[in-house]
C-alpha cells in the first residue's frame, strides 16, 4: 500500500471537467485508488474511478487530500494522481 | 390584457430574442414500483444494462456532433455524463439494489439517485451543487430509455419559441437546437450550469435564476434580453416593436451593401472604422474569431474569474488567459480587470452602484488584483494583450493601480517568468469624473475605453435595473452628447486611442452618433457585430459629421433620436 498527502493546487481539481480527467487517469492503473479528505467532523472517502464520489469529496482549492493506492502499480499510480492534483 | 412586466434574472448567454414561451415541464418520474420474483431478476438487470448502453450511444452521438460544430468547450460535459454511466457508485449500486431487494430498475434508479441528490444538496459549494443538474439529466435519459419511449421531442414549431422551465437540462437544449428555439429562460440555475455553457456554445440568448418565471404559461409572449439580464413578460406592442426594430433595421441595412465576414468596416466615403467584439466568457472568443472580429475590445474577466464559485489559482488563470489569446489568433485582446464589489456576486450584473466597485475593489483586495495581473502578464507571451482598468475616478486611483502593477511585474521578474513588458495599460471612462479629467490621465496610460452604459447611468442618474426610471435612460440626451463631445475634444490632442464599448455602440442610430462625433473605434457584443458592420458600410462619414453638428444644437432627446434614425435608415 502506498499513500501520500497532497494539497489540491488545481482550481479544477474536483470540478466536473477535471474530475472527469481524474477518472480517466485513474482508470489507466490496475491498483485500487482511494482519496480521503478529513474535515473537523469526519473523514470522507472517494473512489478515484467514480466521478460522483470525487465530486462529492468536495475538495476545494488548497484542501488536503490523502491519495492511497494498493496493487501492482501503486507507486506509479500515487505518483501520477498526486502530480495531477497538485496542479 | 396583461400589463408588461420585467422579470430580473442573471445573464447566462448574451443577445436578445422575442418569442412565445414554450414550457418544458420537469419530467415526473412516476413509474411503477414493483417487487420481482427471484427468477425475474437476471432479466431485469439486463433490461437496465440495455438502457445504460442505449444512453451511452445517444451521448456519444451527441458528443461527436458537438465536437464538429462547437468545439471542445461543451463536449467535455458529455464526457462527465458518460463517466456517470460507468460509475460504480451509480450503476453498480442500482444493479445491487435490483438484485438484493428484487425491485424493478426504475425504482432502484430513483432510490440511488435520491441518495445522491441529497448528498449534493448538502454540499457547501454552489458550483458543485450545480452538478446535480447533470445527474438529473442522466436519470431522465435512463428512465426514458428503460421505457423504450423516445425522449419527448418537439415538432418544428410554427413560431419562434423561448424555452421556459424550472431547469432545462443541457441535453434538452442541445436536442432542440434546430427547432426555432430562439431563447432560453429558467427559474433556477446559474451561469455556471452546463445548460448555460451549452446556450453560449449554441449562441442562444439565455437568462437564468429568474424565479418569477414560474407564473409564465406556454404561449405568453416573452422577450429575453441577454444584454440587460431581464425577461420581459407580455411586452407592450411598443416594446416588441423596439426589439424587433433592431432586427428589422438591421435587415434593412443588410439589403444595401453585401456584408461578409471578410468585408472591411469602412464607410461609403472610405473612412476605416475599427470594429471589435465584447465578450463575457472565454468560450465566445472562438465565435468572435469566426465572425472576423478585428480585436476583442472588451473581455469582462469577472464572469470567468468567479466561474468555479471560488477563487482560481494563478496557474489555471494563466492557462485560461493563454487559451483566450491563442483562440484570438493574433488579434489583440483587451482584458478588463475584475469589476465587482466584494459582496456582489460577479454574475449578478452590476447595478447602479456608488460603492466599492471595479478598481476600488481591486485596490482594496490587492492580493486578488496582483494575482490577476501576474496571470495576464504571464499569458501575454501568447498574443497581443491589453489591460484595462475599470471604474477609475481620479489620477490618484491610477497612481495606486500603477504601483500594484509595478509590484506584480517585480514579483514575476523575481520568479523569472517571461512576460511582455510592453503590455498597454488603459483606463475605462465610465464615471463622470473620468469623463471630465481623461486628459489629465492621458500621460499615465496607453489607451482609453469609453463605457457608455455606466456613464449614461451616472450622468442621468438612472438605474437601468429600476423599472420606474428605465425610460429615462437615453443615449440621445443632450447631456450625453455634450459629454461625449467633451471627451473627444479632451483626448484628441493627447493622441491616445479610444474605443467605445458600451451598448451605445451596439445600436445603429446611437453608434452613428458616435462616428459623427469623431469616434472611429467601436467594440460591440457578438450579437450586434454584423448589424453594426452593415451600418458602418452604409453611411458616409462626412454626412454623419454634419448630422452631429445639427443634433448638438437640439434641445430634446426625442428630436435627436428621430433625426438620427431618419438619417441612418434613410429609406
Amino acid at each position: 500500500m502506498k499513500q501520500r498527502e497532497v494539497v489540491i493546487g488545481h482550481r479544477l481539481g474536483i470540478h466536473a471537467r477535471a474530475a472527469a480527467r481524474l477518472v480517466q487517469l485513474s482508470s489507466q492503473y490496475q491498483s485500487t485508488i482511494v482519496l480521503f479528505r478529513s474535515d473537523s467532523a469526519n473523514t470522507i472517502e472517494a473512489d478515484a474511478r467514480s466521478i460522483l464520489s470525487i465530486l462529492l469529496l468536495s475538495a476545494g482549492f488548497g484542501s488536503k487530500v490523502n491519495v492511497r493506492a494498493e496493487g501492482v502499480d501503486e507507486d506509479e499510480a500515487v505518483e501520477a494522481i498526486s502530480e495531477y492534483l497538485t496542479g | 390584457m396583461r400589463e408588461e412586466r420585467i422579470i430580473h434574472g442573471v445573464v447566462a448567454s448574451v443577445g436578445t430574442a422575442v418569442g412565445k414561451a414554450v414550457r418544458t415541464f420537469d419530467p415526473l418520474f412516476v413509474s411503477f414500483n414493483f417487487k420481482l420474483r427471484p427468477d425475474q431478476v437476471r432479466k431485469e438487470v439486463e433490461r437496465f444494462r440495455g438502457s445504460v448502453e442505449k444512453s451511452r450511444e445517444q451521448l456519444k452521438r451527441m458528443q461527436s456532433e458537438l465536437r464538429k460544430n462547437s468545439g471542445p468547450e461543451s463536449s467535455f460535459l458529455i464526457d462527465a455524463h458518460l463517466l456517470v454511466l460507468q460509475d460504480r457508485l451509480f450503476v453498480d449500486r442500482i444493479i445491487e439494489k435490483v438484485e438484493t431487494d428484487c425491485i424493478n430498475s426504475e425504482w432502484a434508479i430513483q432510490q440511488v439517485s435520491d441518495e445522491l441528490f441529497q448528498a449534493y444538496d448538502r454540499l457547501n459549494d454552489e458550483y458543485l451543487r450545480e452538478r446535480r443538474g447533470d445527474l438529473d439529466d442522466i436519470v431522465r435519459r435512463l428512465l426514458h430509455n428503460l421505457q423504450s419511449k423516445p425522449l419527448p421531442s418537439f415538432k418544428k414549431l410554427p413560431y419562434d419559441a423561448i424555452l421556459v422551465g424550472k431547469l432545462v437540462p443541457p441535453s434538452t437544449l442541445f436536442e432542440l437546437r434546430s427547432q426555432r428555439i430562439v431563447g432560453l429562460a429558467t427559474e433556477t440555475g446559474s451561469p455556471l450550469s452546463h445548460t448555460a455553457i451549452m446556450a453560449r456554445s449554441l449562441e442562444i440568448p439565455a437568462i437564468v435564476g429568474a424565479s418569477e418565471l414560474a407564473e409564465v404559461a406556454s404561449g405568453d409572449v416573452l422577450i429575453v434580453d441577454g444584454e440587460r439580464g431581464i425577461v420581459i413578460w407580455s411586452p407592450s406592442d411598443e416594446t416588441v416593436a423596439q426589439y424587433k426594430n433592431r432586427d428589422r433595421d438591421g435587415k434593412k441595412l443588410k439589403k444595401k451593401p453585401a456584408t461578409s465576414v471578410s468585408a472591411p468596416s469602412i464607410t461609403e466615403d472610405s473612412v476605416q472604422i475599427s470594429l471589435g467584439a465584447n465578450i463575457n466568457f472565454s468560450e465566445e472568443v472562438r465565435a468572435a474569431a469566426a465572425q472576423g472580429c478585428e480585436f476583442i475590445g472588451l473581455y469582462r474577466t469577472e464572469f470567468d474569474f468567479f466561474r468555479e464559485g471560488k477563487q482560481p489559482d494563478e496557474e489555471s488563470l494563466v492557462a485560461d488567459y493563454s487559451l483566450v489569446l491563442k483562440s484570438a489568433k493574433g488579434s489583440p485582446v483587451t482584458f478588463r480587470t475584475i469589476d465587482v464589489g466584494i459582496d456582489q456576486k460577479s454574475w449578478d450584473g452590476v447595478n447602479m452602484n456608488l460603492g466599492v466597485r471595479g478598481l476600488r475593489f481591486c485596490l482594496e483586495n490587492t492580493d486578488i488584483f496582483k494575482k490577476q495581473l501576474r496571470s495576464l502578464y504571464r499569458a501575454s507571451v501568447h498574443g497581443p494583450t491589453r489591460i484595462l482598468l475599470p471604474f477609475v475616478s481620479s489620477v490618484d486611483d491610477l497612481d495606486a493601480a500603477h504601483a500594484v502593477i509595478e509590484e506584480a511585474r517585480r514579483e514575476l521578474q523575481a520568479r523569472r517568468h517571461r512576460y511582455d513588458p510592453n503590455v498597454p495599460i488603459g483606463v475605462m471612462i465610465e464615471t463622470p469624473a473620468a469623463a471630465q479629467t481623461c486628459d489629465l490621465m492621458a500621460s499615465l496610460v496607453d489607451f482609453f475605453c469609453l463605457g457608455t452604459n455606466d456613464l449614461i447611468q451616472y450622468y442621468l442618474v438612472v438605474d437601468r435595473s429600476d423599472q420606474s426610471v428605465v425610460h429615462l435612460y437615453n443615449p440621445f440626451h443632450p447631456a450625453i452628447l455634450r459629454c461625449l463631445q467633451q471627451v473627444y475634444t479632451l483626448l484628441r490632442p493627447t493622441g491616445k486611442p479610444v474605443t467605445v464599448c458600451g451598448e451605445m455602440a451596439a445600436d445603429p442610430p446611437s453608434a452613428a452618433v458616435l462616428l459623427g462625433l469623431g469616434f472611429t473605434s467601436l467594440s460591440v457584443s457578438l450579437a450586434a457585430y454584423s448589424r453594426i458592420k452593415r451600418m458602418i458600410r452604409s453611411v458616409s462619414m462626412s454626412q454623419l459629421k454634419d448630422l452631429a453638428g445639427e443634433i448638438m444644437k437640439m434641445h430634446k432627446p426625442k428630436e435627436v433620436e428621430e433625426m438620427v434614425r431618419a438619417a441612418v435608415y434613410r429609406t
